[in-house]
């Protein structure tokens, strides 16, 4: 029994910590601008990180190794610095798009400005990861986040034509008004909100926080298989929801309010009530992921302790480095940057960079000096390569499209 | 875990591994498994200068140290830092060489963690909660 309600605890958290700020604004804007017509690059997405999620907690249970740790061995110090500078810079932008994310989602509960909470919400990220333990922050804004299946429920109260969804998301045409560097680039914007590299950080570090060992990795691929996809329907509801409800207004999302006005038309009060915890549960449970992520990528690189199951005396220079990294979310936040415009920025960025973080994961997992006997198996590795032929492609792709379209204006 | 190339240095069989492949930028742990460092770069003995061979039939060179720090940038970016900025672990004090580098000693006890005590005792220690596990 304790079993399967661990089992199902693991994958309710998926589901709901698969969603962020990101993930929001990207299914939004793709939604209302070209209805359910890039379905198929949030279901790539979703296979992707699966696969490469399920990856690198196999290579952390067996080996003991974060992702980081093993990007500096297998890159060296040129190269992997390199990529660090790289992850950790466009980790910080998500992590600032993160905040003003939690930010958004409380002026939208309070009607006080966004930039009077952006330090409250810094602060209460700091404290949360000063002192709450990782398995219950990791699994309370998880089940909170969960409440976002209330845009899944809008979707089904505003009642699409079922045959016309499937008819747009298979065979996708554009309208006059889109060209299709402009589709291209957001397919490149939701694949990479989808596969960002700070969840496979977050995800590898995190196994060696809990000390996964092999036992506990059927579990974890159980929770990434059924988690993550079911995590990505919630992405699409949020894009159907756009798609229905605001495509045919003409309204093009641009704001976080405007992606909860199909879900006041469809269900009012109650489930504008959800889906403010769900925002805000969301964005809280990535921002935590995000700074997390900072220190470790920073702490595995240049081998400092680090680990929430340390006390903070114990990982010093992992616990100020994330002190900075939120002050400097502050810093940038406070200049009135739009905090939607620095998230559509971190997604493309992410795009850009997702081989830095694929690719030596791929190695890794080949390489039986860490994995013994679990190497990738055959399949796996077929399914790895072609993915990191897109994973390529798209980051090739996604500066160039950005530049094209003027990030898809 | 893999335990196929962990090996004590002190056996009496000659070690062969490639430095470069095996300990350059692996991980450091103390005495108590604590993460220390990285390998950053490594000491031999006949200090030699960038580009100058080893005299073939002289003695050969030894690993005398793990360095760590500072040195991280000028293998990067070409150069060496200055001899009093060297953070050294002495090469006697390894332990073991696997997939990391296992130390006899306890972190406190190597100066290459200077930054860590300075940070936990001016920084972390001072404010509430710093010495306390999550809860």
């Amino acid at each position: 029994m304790k079993k399967v309600l661990g089992l199902a605890l693991g994958i309710l958290t998926a589901i709901g910590g698969f969603v962020d700020i990101g993930d929001l604004v990207t299914n939004g804007v793709v939604g209302s601008r070209f209805g359910f017509g890039l379905a198929w690059s949030t279901l790539l997405g979703v296979v992707g990180i699966c696969l490469f999620a399920n990856m690198s907690g196999r290579v952390a249970a067996v080996s003991g190794r974060a992702t980081f740790e093993l990007i500096r061995e297998r890159l060296g110090a040129r190269v992997g610095l390199l990529n660090l500078v790289a992850s950790f810079l466009i980790n910080l932008m998500t992590l600032t798009a993160e905040i003003g994310g939690v930010a958004l989602a409380l002026m939208l509960a309070s009607s006080v400005n966004y930039l009077l909470w952006v330090p409250v919400a810094a602060l209460a990220l700091w404290l949360v990861i000063w002192r709450v333990k990782f398995t219950v922050l990791e699994n309370v804004t998880g089940l909170l986040g969960l409440c976002l299946i209330v845009f899944a429920v809008a979707l089904f109260l505003l009642g699409p034509d079922w045959g016309e969804v499937v008819k747009q998301a298979v065979s996708p045409h554009l309208s006059q008004t889109e060209s299709p560097a402009t589709y291209w680039y957001y397919a490149v914007a939701l694949f990479g909100a989808a596969m960002t590299p700070y969840e496979v950080f977050f995800f590898s570090s995190g196994a060696v926080e809990e000390k996964w060992s092999l036992k506990d990795l059927s579990q974890s691929r159980m929770n990434v298989l059924v988690g993550f996809p079911l995590g990505g329907l919630l992405s699409l509801a949020i894009a159907g929801c756009a798609a229905v409800f605001l495509m045919p207004k003409g309204i093009e999302v641009s704001s976080l309010s405007q992606l909860v006005l199909p879900v006041a038309a469809a269900g009012g009060k109650l489930a504008v009530a959800f889906v403010l915890v769900g925002l805000f549960a969301a964005t809280f449970g990535a921002g935590l992921e995000t700074t997390l992520s900072s220190g470790y990528t920073l702490a595995q690189f240049f081998g400092w302790s680090w680990g929430k199951f340390r006390s903070p005396a114990r990982a010093a220079r992992f616990h100020v480095s994330m002190m900075i990294c939120l002050l400097v979310g502050i810093a940038v936040l406070m200049t009135g940057i739009d905090p939607v415009m620095v998230t559509e920025m971190s997604v493309v960025f992410s795009a850009a960079a997702l081989p830095l973080t694929y690719f030596p994961i791929l190695v890794v997992a080949n390489d039986p000096d860490y994995m013994g006997q679990y190497v990738n198996s055959r399949l796996v590795n077929i399914a790895g390569q072609i993915f990191l032929v897109i994973v390529v492609a798209a980051s090739l792709a996604a500066i160039p499209l950005m530049i094209i379209t003027g990030a898809g204006k | 875990m893999s335990a196929r190339n962990e090996s004590s240095i002190h056996e009496h069989r000659p070690l062969i591994f490639d430095a470069t492949l095996t300990l350059l930028d692996r991980q450091v742990l103390d005495r108590n498994d604590e993460p220390v460092c990285t390998v950053d770069d490594l000491e031999l003995s006949g200090d030699l200068h960038d580009g100058v061979e080893f005299p073939v039939g002289g003695p050969r060179p030894r690993i005398t140290a793990i360095l760590a720090g500072p040195v991280l940038v000028t293998r990067v970016f070409g150069g060496r830092p200055p001899r009093h900025l060297w953070e050294r672990i002495d090469w006697g004090d390894v332990e073991r060489v696997g997939v990391m580098v296992k130390l006899r000693l306890a972190a406190e006890a190597l100066n290459v963690g200077w930054t860590e005590s300075w940070l936990r005792e001016r920084i972390i220690t001072r404010i509430p909660g710093g010495r306390h596990e999550s809860e």
